[in-house]
């Protein structure tokens, strides 16, 4: 009986893997800690660089809409718009609960600067929505370690 | 607060959100600041430009 050749391929390169989640946490917690403290995903999972930013650029454009006079909108099914903003300054997490609880918020109209307020706040939302989807991509594994 | 120069409120907020999205977007300290001064640039550059073509406009 004839020995099997042995092949003479060179070894295949193995294929790139994926960077590797980060020690499996909770995508759900990933998400209730970057929504409620925005950064607070990317602290949890490591990256504390990122995240310190986040935790001072967004509250800071937060604190500076409702200086500026901006409005946290109601939940206005009448009004999509206005039911959108609303939605876009929830996004903002823990800062626009303690805004309604502190009772700031209510927006000037009259004001000057009302339409910035509102952009920095609206955008202060959107934003952190952002992150949190940046933060599911690191938790998942799809973003390597710089 | 009185912080009312619509320019300097206008690069403010092009400057907070050129930061959150440059570290979003890149990972090493140089490719962040060199994106950011991207957003930075974009965001102001098209309000002026679109401002002046607001300026003819008769609205």
């Amino acid at each position: 009986m004839a020995a099997r050749p042995t092949s003479k391929r060179p070894a295949r390169p193995a294929a790139p893997s994926p960077a590797a989640p980060s020690a499996a946490k909770p995508l759900a917690l990933v998400y209730l800690l970057g929504w409620l403290i925005p950064g607070g995903g990317h602290l949890w999972l490591g990256r504390t660089t990122k995240g310190f930013v986040f935790l001072v650029m967004l509250p800071l454009m937060f604190v500076t809409g409702l200086a500026l006079d901006g409005r946290l909108f109601p939940f206005s099914l009448g009004d999509p718009l206005v039911a959108l903003a609303a939605v876009a300054n929830v996004g903002a997490g823990l800062p626009y609960f303690i805004a309604q609880a502190l009772g700031v918020g209510a927006g000037r109209a009259l004001s000057v600067t009302y339409e910035y307020g509102n952009a920095f706040l609206i955008t202060a939302g959107l934003l952190n929505a952002l992150v949190i989807i940046d933060a599911h991509d690191i938790a998942l594994g799809r973003k390597e370690q710089p | 607060m009185n912080l009312t120069s619509h320019l300097l409120l206008m690069a403010l907020f092009a400057g907070c959100v050129a930061v959150v999205g440059a570290v979003l977007l890149k990972d090493t300290l140089r490719q962040q600041a060199r994106s950011a001064a991207e957003i930075f640039g974009s965001l102001v550059g098209a309000a002026l430009v679109l401002g002046w073509i607001l300026y003819f406009l008769p609205i």
